[in-house]
């Protein structure tokens, strides 16, 4: 993504003591990549070999060829574009009302709606996908109520599905853009006598160009990876990342996974493409606001947003809702009576994983934001190949099925005569997987945060005689602060449920809550299954909420 | 003035969690073991065993038959168990799979049938898990549909629509299922009993025991699944009936072996031996249909499924040699006529 090549950095005013701290600067880059091309890189490059090593022996590109002739692999490829460009579609639209109304109105229920959209990134797979199956379902209340049977499985519940997933990545990623956008020429254009439309379509819009593009790949790429929605409610419809599990799990072939899993890539690749043609042509139009714009109340606009975003927020509460009633419930849907049993987890193990899930994510989150901030902050301020090619890397992640991800690093670690070997096993490595897995999103979250930092404080800075510490710590972390919170939720969030990787990488002595999920609606206890995802959900969201009172207690201090 | 304790004591608890959580190397006594065997037996034998065995320390991962397939491979070069236990047969037979394994002949494999161990001792197998239906007994009552009792009932127009069956290319349940009717019936009148049975699936899930569990909450009238998911459903509760079809119940072994690389072979040989033993023999009654040890009464599980006494009357002899063999060719037979 592009976010360096939005303000070149020769335009960004140079430090008085640049040269004193430049290691500093180069530092903070190199750090980060390091860590990416350590546990992003190599593990892919891993993938990559993989590709050519051919099925009969030997290296070729054999598996290429077989691609070509493995049946349905078109009609997979066809799928998966169609898919992932209606959910765009949608997901873009419903985002962007999302988004605008919970940062530029003062519609009613914000609290509500901003809450709401964090369902789906704390819910396990499988809560949406129960969820949905108990509304909208063949016998779902739904088609009980209006008495027929819905056909959800397929394309139409494939996209709402993954629509549902990916519409809060989307608000997360154009909700920092919106908040960096300057309140000034909104009062110039006011005084200029521009009519709100002509406002939105000249000030707001060009201003979310990088948000809306990047939040665009972003969901396209998370729908076509997505393999957990595609087995629930794809049905029949099969898609790339349904066919690389047929390939992997299925008839366990590598080969033609690992050429899929990388030709995934290329919608990502793509993109940083295309953002940079985007920028050179948008060159010039950085934002140099200082103060965000504060939305005065209008009755009839946040009337209308507060209709729209407090309903479809209802919805999303009621997929989510359904699951964890059925917890409770003696047994979906036939006997509604109320009971406790399910929370008694017969699996061996019991609730351990989830404590364990918790300190991986936890460090997830902590070395994610840790790194990303430092990245996004260096590709700001650099120039050069090393911030090109850092630009390039952070992209990639989201392209990667998370199946692939987990192959990718048993290949890589499980090499006891490697150094990096040791980490087979551990928790660290756990917590890497999860975070390269949500890099991407992560990434492109902060580089829009960062974008809106005001030039004429770094230029405060320079002329104050600070440095790169300076800059970092009394310019860059304080306008960055929301932004770095929603990160460092996210990827904890995500680490918390996240499967399809994570089961390469578990041992018998270190399991994941996600895995227990699996394993209980796997071995069909379906109720315990969302117990089980309750009590994830509400543990994911106390040490949220507790993050959160922490972050803006400490802010408050000062 | 940030708090410098604390951001020490963050650095510290970070570097603990790294060199305290990495990879733990086997000790002895510890042996680790790969299995597909389902959750609530599992925990009996690994109990069970643990008496038996109180210095040997069973540490099991379990997933499903192809997820664990693919972690066995990928780990291949270095692999991480000593066992593998109780996992489908026809993928242990992948050529890729079988040369990681050591000959070794567990006591009381002789007694074995020659078809439930291998000529050269790489596996036995002392269970195995069966093809079955799951039909949902409420949504037949609604539709007002006959109760099916075989494949060839299911081809039957009134069942359109309301049919799943898992997809043989992703699912070994589902490949059991096409495998054992294609042996049966032979090339020409297998396949076309496949096709005719195609005009009424709805769905080839991508799992073998989701169609039970869309069948039990209703989705549809009728999953084509396993045993285990059926009995594992009317225990639950669920208004589900498990038949067995007349024509022809898939079934698969679920077979052990010792790995070459275990660093802890004694041990290893103990447990398998273990698997083998009259107590384990005792608790597989408990939970599967099908027990190859000789000598052990009808199960619980056969008996609540309606099995005759002589399993042969519904299972047909499976030859797994030649489905492991034929799998490529017969998948890619199905993904060009049937697949969707």
């Amino acid at each position: 993504m592009s976010a360096g090549f939005a303000l070149p950095a020769s335009r960004l005013p140079r430090l008085a003591s640049a040269m004193d701290d430049r290691w500093l600067l180069n530092a903070c880059l190199w750090l980060p990549l390091a860590a990416l091309l350590l546990f992003f890189v190599m593990p892919m490059g891993f993938i990559a070999w993989r590709s050519f090593m051919q099925e009969a022996g030997g290296i070729g590109l054999a598996n290429y060829a077989a691609l070509l002739d493995t049946p349905g692999v078109w009609r997979a490829t066809r799928n998966s574009l169609a898919v992932g460009a209606s959910t765009t579609l949608v997901t873009l639209l419903l985002g962007f009302v999302f988004a605008y109304g919970l940062e530029r109105t003062c519609m009613p229920g914000r609290r509500f709606v901003s809450l709401s959209l964090t369902l789906p990134m704390l819910a396990p797979s499988l809560v949406l996908g129960l969820g949905l199956i108990f509304i909208l379902g063949r016998n779902g209340i739904v088609g009980k109520v209006f008495g027929f049977r819905p056909e959800i499985y397929g394309f139409h519940g494939l996209v709402i599905a993954n629509v549902l997933y990916a519409l809060p990545q989307a608000v997360m990623i154009l909700r920092a853009a919106l908040r960096g956008a300057d309140a000034r020429q909104y009062d110039a254009a006011e005084v200029l006598g521009a009519t709100p439309w002509r406002q939105f379509r000249d000030i707001t819009l060009p201003g979310m160009r990088y948000g809306l593009l990047s939040a665009a790949f972003v969901v396209f790429t998370i729908t076509i990876t997505d393999f957990g929605n595609a087995v629930v409610i794809g049905g029949d419809y099969t898609v790339l990342a349904t066919e690389i599990y047929n390939q992997v799990s299925g008839q366990m072939r590598f080969g033609i996974g690992a050429v899929v899993g990388l030709l995934l890539l290329l919608p990502a690749a793509l993109s940083v493409w295309i953002e940079r043609v985007a920028a050179q042509r948008q060159a010039g139009s950085g934002a140099d606001g200082a103060q965000a714009p504060v939305p005065q109340p209008h009755r009839l606009r946040d009337g209308i947003y507060a209709i729209v975003c407090v309903g479809l927020s209802t919805l999303i509460v009621a997929v989510v809702a359904i699951v964890v009633v059925a917890g409770f419930i003696r047994l979906w849907p036939y006997r509604l009576d109320l009971t406790l049993r399910h929370y008694d987890i017969t699996v061996s193990g019991g609730y351990a994983s989830l404590w364990t899930a918790l300190w991986v994510s936890l460090l997830a989150a902590t070395l994610g934001v840790a790194l990303l901030f430092l990245m996004a902050f260096a590709v700001r301020r650099l120039t050069g190949w090393p911030q090109r090619l850092a630009t390039l890397l952070c992209a990639l992640p989201v392209g990667v099925p998370g199946l692939v991800l987990g192959l990718s690093y048993v290949f890589a670690f499980n090499q006891p005569q490697l150094p990096w070997g040791v980490l087979y096993g551990s928790a660290f490595l756990l917590a890497m997987c999860n975070l390269m897995h949500y890099y991407t999103q992560g990434y492109v979250t902060m580089m829009t945060g960062v974008r809106g930092v005001p030039v004429q404080l770094e230029e405060a800075v320079g002329v104050l005689g600070g440095g790169v510490l300076q800059l970092l710590r009394d310019v860059y972390l304080p306008a960055v602060r929301v932004t770095l919170w929603s990160v460092a939720a996210f990827l904890f969030m995500r680490s918390m449920v996240t499967l399809s990787a994570v089961i390469f990488l578990i041992t018998p002595m270190l399991s994941m809550a996600a895995v227990t999920v699996m394993r209980l609606d796997e071995a069909g206890f379906t109720a315990q299954a969302a117990a089980f995802s309750t009590c994830i959900m509400a543990v994911v969201g106390s040490v949220a909420l507790l993050m959160h009172v922490l972050t803006t207690r400490a802010a408050a201090r000062g | 003035m940030k708090l410098p304790v604390l951001h020490s004591l963050r650095l510290l608890s970070l570097t603990a969690t790294v060199t305290a959580l990495a990879a733990p190397l086997a000790q002895a006594g510890t042996i680790v073991a790969y299995t597909a065997l389902e959750e609530d037996e599992i925990k009996e034998y690994v109990a069970a065993a643990k008496k038996d065995l109180p210095d040997v320390d069973v540490k099991v991962l379990r997933l499903s038959t192809g997820d664990l397939g693919a972690r066995i491979l990928a780990e291949a070069p270095n692999p991480q168990h000593d066992v593998i236990w109780g996992w489908a047969l026809t993928n242990l037979l992948d050529p890729r799979v079988n040369e990681l394994l050591e000959p070794y002949a567990a006591k009381g494999a002789d007694k074995l049938s020659r078809s439930d161990r291998a000529a050269d001792n790489k596996w036995f197998a002392a269970t195995g898990y069966m093809a079955a239906f799951c039909v949902n007994t409420e949504v037949l009552k609604a539709k007002n549909l006959p109760m099916p009792t075989s494949w060839k009932d299911l081809t039957k127009p009134v069942y359109k629509g309301e049919v799943v069956m898992p997809n043989p290319v992703s699912s070994g349940t589902g490949y059991l299922q096409i495998a054992a009717l294609i042996q049966k019936e032979g090339n020409e009148g297998g396949w076309k009993l496949l096709k005719s049975l195609d005009g009424n699936v709805a769905q080839y899930i991508k799992s073998g025991s989701r169609p039970c569990k869309a069948a039990r909450a209703g989705e549809f009238a009728i999953g084509t699944s396993l045993a285990f998911a059926a009995m594992q459903s009317v225990e639950e509760g669920f208004p589900v009936k498990m038949v067995i079809p007349s024509d022809g119940a898939g079934y698969e072994l679920e077979a052990s072996g010792l790995m070459k690389t275990s660093k802890n072979k004694a041990d290893a040989r103990r447990f398998l031996d273990w698997t083998l033993s009259p107590t384990a023999a005792t608790l597989y009654t408990k939970f599967k249909e099908i027990v190859t040890i000789p000598g052990t009464p009808q199960s619980k599980a056969a008996q609540a499924a309606g099995l005759p006494k002589d399993l042969s009357k519904v299972l047909y002899p499976v030859d797994f040699a030649r489905s492991a063999k034929e799998r490529e060719a017969i998948l890619g037979t199905w993904q060009k006529e049937i697949g969707r």
